[in-house]
């Protein structure tokens, strides 16, 4: 029989911060803290402030159990873009002093963001350019820092611009900041959208609660059931550039362009599913991306909280498309490059973003002429088969351990590439193939199929959802790898 | 809250306590498929790991329970030098170098003893792996047998003996036997290592896709180097004992000496 001080010991780890374990939704350390907030929070939700205070207090206990002792940071950047916006936003402030406010927030979040994650990177590039030796500086990169320093820079500009009013309390800007459904991975909050939502009080409906349980279904089985599952057979070939035939290493790139999409997706799926049950909207984050028949489409419907930012805090500043074709295409570029370095700190990251800043370019230049070309399934069938083949590629330098390793792979396609291997490979990795399969046919069912899902799901009596519910947990206890593999966006 | 905030939370309720509670049993099959736990018993009733001190002062650490699953954990790699001995057939002329670059970079000392043309029976029925270890005294030893029995037919019953003197032969000395690297079917060779080592002392090779000199067989010396870097990348999650194996910045290195058998020897 377990002794109470053993008992005790083992919760105590399990709510203790432990680093390379970050809280995960699909959890059960996650499942067991929100089985108790429920109650909380459900008594708490009439009185606002109480609610704020005790969500605030949640997300940053979330938030130590992620990232440990950089919860401090993450309190000191509310408190000091609180303070600024305060400050800016105090009558008969110059335009002048604004300003400065602004510029001082962007240098203490983006400086914070510059020192974990591009420090080591900036030196190991002088290394590389003038022959010197600094060693690299032992820093870990919290959990979370870049979607949340961009939302602190959001909110910071949007005050500026006056298109938000700063919050009257720390409080309030703290909920923003740290809401911990969308701390760690987004989708990224803008505060005109969700600041709005604290003070409307609403407590969700029946069909708010049972869409959240069943985008939390969909998120579970997206991340920890298929792409999981399927890192396994994709981690071998790219692990081993070039080892494999052509035919398994375009499966394994097929495998790592479905596996990104169902990690990040399924992520989004559970923070907004949870959200949702909370009474609070999160903007939509991947609509279907693969169904894309062009470059512009897929930005319009992969990581969207992400492209809407770059849109409006880069890309429109830089000049957007006001100032010419060309300088257009330079705008769209510049964007993409930003963006593709946001994702992480190395070259091969640089040329992802490039790349589609690129095919962005080519796009757009080329709208007119494709414009003239009918539209029948073949060009459709042909465009999407171009766009996906074009993202699946450029994921390949985003997975691969290095730029050689990621040339490597590509060629190895083209190398001993025979569909013989098709009958072997799908006796040996029928789970594999299955998974993919489902993936596939997700994205070509009708897209009110999702809504007709989620309704039949909605109305189903409490027994069947609870069926479902313990089907789905069973499913991805089946499935498990022995190490839970952390969301592939946590890095960023 | 409204009744609907409270149905959900009792759904997710019934649903946490339900996977508790059959974690502290053993699950029924289904159609001979054993039902997985959600270990959440073990995770909050499981005896605590961390060192205990008893009413003596005496510091001492809890025994697991028998029946705490094995650790999820890969076995931790011991970075100590190695002596490492490599031995096999002429697979050896490509993973030799690049083993050697390990060697190098890892501070080990290799050793390599190839014999031209030799299978499990060459190896089994001679004296040689036992008088190299004696000789040489390694603490790790890495085989490369089984290219020239790949087609043997009624391998089991005719090979079976000799792969299992080889293990003899080496003991209690950690090892890793690298599979073949199949350029068709075999007929039994890699499943008669594998059934013969313990899970983790055995690389398979087959499957993976090799570029072939002109002989066909041979895997080029960038292949190889490619096939020993895939070894070295599956040992710290797969082998039974993991030695340091940091990827080395040269593509080949020297082994501290090379033994050559010819196939007359045999």
């Amino acid at each position: 029989m377990p002794s109470i001080s053993d008992i005790l010991t083992n919760i105590a780890e399990l709510l203790s911060y432990t680093p390379d374990k970050p809280m995960l939704f699909s959890s059960g350390t996650f499942w067991a803290l929100f089985l108790i907030f429920m109650p909380i929070y459900g008594l708490l939700r009439r009185n606002r402030w109480q609610m704020i205070a005790f969500v605030v207090a949640f997300s940053l206990y979330f938030y130590y159990k992620s990232s440990g002792i950089f919860v401090l940071m993450l309190l000191a950047t509310s408190i000091f873009d609180w303070t600024l916006s305060r400050i800016m936003s105090r009558p008969g402030m110059s335009r002048r002093k604004r300003k400065l406010c602004v510029v001082l927030s962007l240098i203490g979040s983006l400086g914070i963001l510059a020192y974990f994650k591009y420090a080591n990177f900036f030196l190991w590039n002088v290394n590389a350019l003038v022959g010197s030796n600094f060693q690299p500086l032992d820093i870990i990169l919290p959990v979370g820092i870049s979607f949340y320093t961009f939302q602190s820079v959001s909110y910071i500009v949007d005050v500026y611009k006056q298109r938000v009013a700063p919050t009257d309390t720390w409080l309030e800007y703290a909920f923003f900041l740290s809401f911990f459904p969308a701390l760690v991975a987004g989708p990224i909050v803008r505060a005109d959208y969700f600041l709005p939502q604290i003070h409307r009080n609403h407590q969700a409906t029946r069909t708010e609660l049972y869409t959240g349980l069943w985008l939390i279904i969909l998120g579970v089985i997206k991340k920890a059931v298929i792409a999981d599952y399927i890192a396994q057979y994709n981690d071998l070939i790219f692990n081993a550039p070039g080892a494999y035939s052509g035919f398994e290493t375009l499966m394994g790139i097929i495998g790592y362009t479905m596996q990104i999409y169902c990690d990040f997706s399924g992520y989004s799926d559970m923070a907004i599913g949870i959200a949702y049950i909370m009474g609070f909207e999160l903007a939509q984050n991947f609509n279907f991306p693969y169904k894309s028949r062009n470059l512009t489409d897929f930005w319009r419907r992969w990581h969207i909280s992400l492209s809407t930012w770059l849109r409006d805090y880069i890309y429109i500043p830089l000049g957007g498309n006001r100032k010419g074709t060309l300088r257009t295409y330079v705008n769209n570029f510049a964007t993409m490059l930003i963006g593709g370095l946001w994702h992480g700190a190395a070259w091969k990251f640089v040329f992802w973003g490039a790349m589609h800043g690129v095919g962005l370019a080519i796009h757009k230049a080329s709208k007119p002429w494709l414009a003239r070309i009918p539209d029948y399934w073949i060009v459709k069938t042909v465009s999407w088969l171009l766009t996906i083949a074009f993202v699946a590629t450029l994921w390949v330098f985003f997975r691969a351990d290095s730029w050689n390793d990621a040339i490597d792979i590509i060629c190895a396609v083209f190398k001993d590439f025979s569909l013989d291997y098709i009958p072997a490979f799908v006796s040996a990795r029928l789970t594999w193939v299955v998974l993919i399969l489902v993936i596939i046919i997700a994205h070509a069912l009708p897209t009110h199929f999702r809504e007709l899902a989620t309704d039949i799901f909605v109305m189903a009596p409490w027994i069947i959802k609870l069926l479902i519910f313990m089907a789905t947990v069973q499913l991805v206890l089946e499935l498990r790898t022995a190490d839970v593999a952390p969301f592939i966006y946590f890095r960023f | 809250m409204n009744k609907h905030y409270i149905a959900l939370w009792l759904l997710l309720l019934t649903a946490f306590v339900a996977f508790a509670v059959s974690s502290a049993f053993d699950l029924p099959e289904i159609a001979g498929h054993q039902l997985k736990s959600s270990e959440i018993y073990d995770g909050i009733f499981g005896q605590s790991e961390i060192e205990n001190f008893d009413l003596d002062g005496d510091t001492c650490f809890t025994v697991p329970d028998i029946d705490k699953p094995e650790s999820i954990f890969p076995v931790p790699c011991d970075s100590t030098a190695q002596i490492i001995m490599l031995v096999g057939d002429s697979m050896l002329e490509g993973l030799g170098p690049r083993l050697a670059a390990y060697a190098d970079k890892n501070g080990h000392t290799l050793y390599t003893v190839m014999w031209y043309s030799s299978t499990s029976e060459v190896w089994g029925k001679s004296d040689k792996l036992k008088s190299y270890i004696n000789r040489l005294n390694p603490s790790y030893i890495f085989i490369c047998l089984g290219s020239n029995e790949l087609f043997v037919s009624d391998i089991a019953k005719k090979r079976d003996k000799y792969v299992k003197k080889i293990l003899a032969d080496i003991d209690t000395i950690p090892y890793v036997w690298i599979g073949p690297p199949n350029w068709k079917d075999d007929t039994g060779i890699n499943d008669l290592i594998k059934s013969n080592t313990p899970e983790g002392a055995f690389f398979l090779s087959n499957g993976m896709s090799f570029e072939r000199s002109k002989d066909g067989a041979h895997p080029t010396r960038t292949s190889a180097a490619e096939w020993l870097d895939s070894v070295a990348r599956w040992m710290p999650q797969h082998a039974l004992h993991p030695i340091l194996l940091e990827v080395p910045e040269k593509s080949a290195g020297k082994a501290k000496r090379i033994f050559v058998h010819q196939p007359s020897e045999q």
